[in-house]
């Protein structure tokens, strides 16, 4: 090699994903304003996509007649009965399959038969078990809830490291106090996980189950607004919709920073 | 309190790991199990404690339990096994919260181990807040807590950095000098077993059988002193004379079964 | 090479005009027997005839008809008139040019149903409508204007209703054979089914009570502007089939009772061709609404619709009327607002 300096680049930018903190709120805002001006120009034709300013009215004419409150309230009200219900129900199964051997025999092919069925298929056969009052649409969306949830508990409980109940023997801790004491913290990442997912579905879930009978509800607005081509309330539906999904979706966060703080 | 095993035996199927074992470990003292990798060390460490279940012979333990001794049999684990939801001091609790001693006590004998193991700064700690070596630390202070008859250590300081492991061994002597509580130490390290141990044990290759027991005939807290370093060394080489065979032996074994 | 060249052109000049090429029109329809009068002009030549093509595009809703007819997918669109319908054609997307089904006194279309329970507990005419649970297929239909109708002409509160949305008339049948619901509206055919079946009791016919202009047959605003006289054809060949239709299937004896003569039978099997399920000839008897012979509008009667769901808040409160249909297609329509 001859005496020449050679300087040496860097070479190892990139890839490196780094928090940006009002990225998200500037590329939000951005879309706003894109879709405000497309249609404001008349390029978007409110036919076919109503403006943002059309939906926020909407939403407040909505909101001063109080039709708003009672759409909300009554999906809210189905989501949480719906979610308990199937949550509930859901854990209890899946913690017994993941811990007891005839649970698992008994409940795994029965539970993997049926989870992919989709639920809205079943919604028939549910407005003839329960008729088409409150109780068909809790049911869709407990239903829709307790799988995933079974699932995830079960699969949780799979996963709790076997050397933590082996260590918890060792020190003589009985059978009960192994499964509050080491495999339900064990498995709480993956049940909240397994909650967020089933949280999801009882959401998408409510529009399904106010298909048939309901006259309020966020899914029933939805629908109702489709049937007539309101197209602003209908937006302005799917914005409470999305805007549920993220309350539910901080809610959850902040329920697993509070419980899984050791992680 | 002595931990004796008769004509122990175990196989797992077809395989058997363990055939006719019959040790017995003295009141008070640290015996070190080595062994050439899958002699079956640790499935008799897990005999000799009762989880797991031998398919020949018995253990049983004899003597008087030391005072407060909640849990005879006590286990130091290779991966710590600590549980990550709880808190240092909280960890060192489980293995006091099913047994009858007042809260009171429970908090003293958390603060002490705590203090015995240089964990008393860190007692809201989390585990993953922790090095390695804190975390066996709270391994060890949680078996120490429960006041074993015997104390069951599964290569413990194997995951280990080397540095992190000469500390721990000079604190785990600081520990038995104090508190003599009988021990027995798997390890496939030599010279682990040679710094901790009073006797010790060495299985052949798979099925284990128990080869030769040696004693190291210098007190534990004299062997860091290079006035030793030579008897050490050639207790090394007779030990390794004993093992390397085995060890080169069950290596082609495993390279055929493969 | 050159020589060539001229050979294939002329032979693809020969198959691509077999006659003074035929002008393309596209109409989305459902394949109901209320959609006649484009299946006569098609079978009968009368498009053809105005030198127009006309492809017949089947739908399974009414309201994705009028968002293709609005979106320019098809030209023209056939369905009956929903709140839906009058939200598109407010925000000036679509015109109605000439009428479709009517509830015409002494024509049977649209009847209410009644559960035999609910018959037996003293639900008898359509008075007993407050305090009932009413299923129909969505907010803002025709069904939903029925039960609205009744409540302005008999002076209940709509409120007092429990309407039900149960999107189809599957669903509607299903509900009220479970006896979740007390009264559904079906048109004649199923429900004189259903009350053979004794699954239900019928008191009585939309047209006793409110007679409406139930359906349109719509073109998009631009087609009235920049094709006016394709439209203009297309039309003249929809009247003349509404002509024959009238013919065949309005007639009634002195009793009022409607007969079907052998003009009737000779159009059966026109509807037989295109209505799907496929009905036998009693059926498309029990099904055939009153179209007006020349395809008149009843125009106030679209006014007081338009303001009734403006009044409902199911059509903006901006939305006109006026400018939702263009009645310059024909000489004349009905009942002309002032």
């Amino acid at each position: 090699m001859p005496a020449e300096k050679q300087p040496v680049p860097f070479r190892g930018a990139g890839f490196d994903p780094t928090p940006r903190r009002f990225a998200s709120w500037i590329a939000f805002a951005g879309i706003l304003l894109a879709w405000q001006a497309a249609s404001s120009t008349g390029l978007l034709p409110e036919l076919f996509m109503p403006s943002p300013d059309a939906v926020l009215s909407a939403l407040a004419r909505m909101s001063a007649s109080g039709e708003l409150w009672l759409h909300l309230g009554t999906s809210i009200r189905r989501i949480v009965l719906g979610f308990l219900l199937g949550a509930f129900a859901g854990l209890l199964l899946g913690l017994a399959m993941g811990i007891f051997s005839m649970a698992r025999a008994v409940g795994l092919p029965i539970v993997s038969a049926l989870f992919p069925i989709p639920k809205i298929a079943l919604l028939p056969l549910l407005i003839l078990w329960f008729g088409i009052g409150e109780t068909s649409k809790v049911a869709t969306i407990a239903l829709g809830v307790f799988f995933p949830t079974a699932v995830a508990a079960k699969t949780a409980v799979d996963g709790v490291a076997r050397n933590l109940i082996r260590m918890a023997q060792s020190f003589g801790t009985p059978a009960s106090a192994i499964v509050w004491k080491i495999v339900l913290p064990g498995a709480l990442p993956g049940i909240l996980g397994g909650l967020r997912i089933a949280a999801s579905i009882a959401l998408i879930l409510v529009t399904a189950a106010e298909m048939i009978g309901a006259e309020y509800g966020v899914g029933a607005l939805v629908l109702g607004a489709g049937n007539l081509m309101q197209t602003d309330k209908l937006v302005a539906g799917v914005v409470l919709l999305s805007l549920m999904g993220l309350a539910v979706s901080f809610g959850i966060g902040l329920l697993e920073r509070r419980l899984l703080r050791w992680r | 309190m002595q931990l004796i095993a008769r004509a122990v035996g175990h196989r797992y199927g077809a395989l058997e790991v363990l055939a006719g074992i019959d040790i017995e470990v003295r009141e008070g003292e640290t015996l070190a199990l080595i062994g050439p990798s899958g002699c079956g060390k640790s499935t008799l460490l897990g005999i000799l404690g009762g989880m797991i279940e031998a398919s020949a012979g018995s253990v049983e333990l004899r003597g008087v339990p030391p005072a407060g001794c909640l849990n005879p049999l006590t286990y130091v684990f290779q991966d710590f096994a600590l549980l990550p939801w709880r808190s240092v001091a909280d960890n060192v609790a489980l293995g006091l919260e099913h047994h009858a001693i007042g809260r009171r006590e429970r908090k003293e004998r958390i603060e002490a181990v705590l203090a015995l193991t240089g964990l008393g700064d860190f007692a809201d700690a989390y585990p993953r807040q922790l090095s390695g070596g804190m975390r066996q630390r709270v391994g060890i202070a949680r078996a120490i807590a429960v006041r074993p008859a015997v104390l069951l250590m599964d290569e413990p300081l194997s995951a280990l950095d080397a540095q992190t492991r000469e500390l721990l061994q000079e604190e785990l002597t600081a520990i038995w000098a104090r508190e003599r509580t009988t021990t027995v130490y798997v390890t496939h390290n030599l010279t682990e077993a040679l710094h901790l141990a009073d006797r010790v044990a060495v299985l052949s290759r798979r099925p284990g059988r128990l080869k030769q027991i040696l004693e190291v005939p210098i007190p534990r807290e004299e062997r860091a002193s290079p006035a030793h370093a030579p008897m050490l060394a050639q207790l090394h080489a007779a030990l390794w004379d004993q093992i390397r065979v085995e060890a080169a032996a069950a290596d082609r074994e495993v390279a055929d079964a493969g | 090479m050159r020589a060539r060249f001229g050979i294939v052109a002329a032979i693809l000049a020969a198959i691509a005009t077999p006659a003074a090429a035929a002008e393309k029109a596209s109409v989305g329809a459902l394949a109901f027997v209320s959609s006649a009068p484009i299946f006569i002009a098609k079978e009968k030549g009368y498009f053809e005839r105005q030198g127009l093509d006309v492809e017949v595009k089947f739908f399974q809703a009414a309201q994705p008809i009028a968002v293709a007819v609005a979106s320019g997918d098809v030209d023209f669109g056939i369905t009956g008139l929903t709140g839906g319908f009058f939200n598109l054609a407010a925000k000036g997307a679509l015109k109605m040019v000439a009428a479709q089904s009517r509830e015409e006194p002494g024509f049977n279309f649209v009847g209410y149903l009644v559960t035999p329970k609910a018959y037996e507990a003293g639900f008898k005419t359509v008075k007993d409508y407050p305090g009932k649970t009413v299923g129909i297929t969505t907010v803002g239909s025709t069904f939903h204007y029925n039960i609205g109708m009744l409540a302005d002409k008999y002076g209940f509160k709509l409120s007092d209703v429990s309407l039900k949305p149960l999107q189809t008339v599957p669903n509607m049948v299903a509900a009220m054979k479970g006896g979740q619901v007390d009264s559904i509206l079906l048109p004649a055919n199923q429900a004189l089914g259903l009350e053979r079946d004794g699954a239900g009791k019928i008191i009585g016919w939309v047209h006793e009570h409110t007679p409406w202009q139930l359906g349109a047959l719509f073109t998009s605003t631009s087609n009235t502007t920049a094709k006016r006289s394709t439209v203009q054809k297309f039309v003249d060949a929809y009247v003349m089939a509404c002509a024959d239709y009238a013919a065949a299937f309005h007639d009634r004896d002195a009793s009022g009772k409607r007969v079907f003569g052998p003009k009737a039978d000779a159009l059966i099997p026109i509807l037989q061709k295109y209505v799907k399920p496929e009905p036998n000839a009693d059926q498309v008897k029990a099904s055939v609404s009153f179209i007006d012979p020349q395809g008149r509008l009843m125009v106030r009667d679209l006014y007081n619709q338009v303001a009734w769901y403006k009044a409902q808040g199911m059509v903006d409160a901006s939305a006109d009327a006026k400018t939702m249909m263009d009645l310059g297609f024909l000489k004349q329509h009905l009942d002309l607002p002032n």
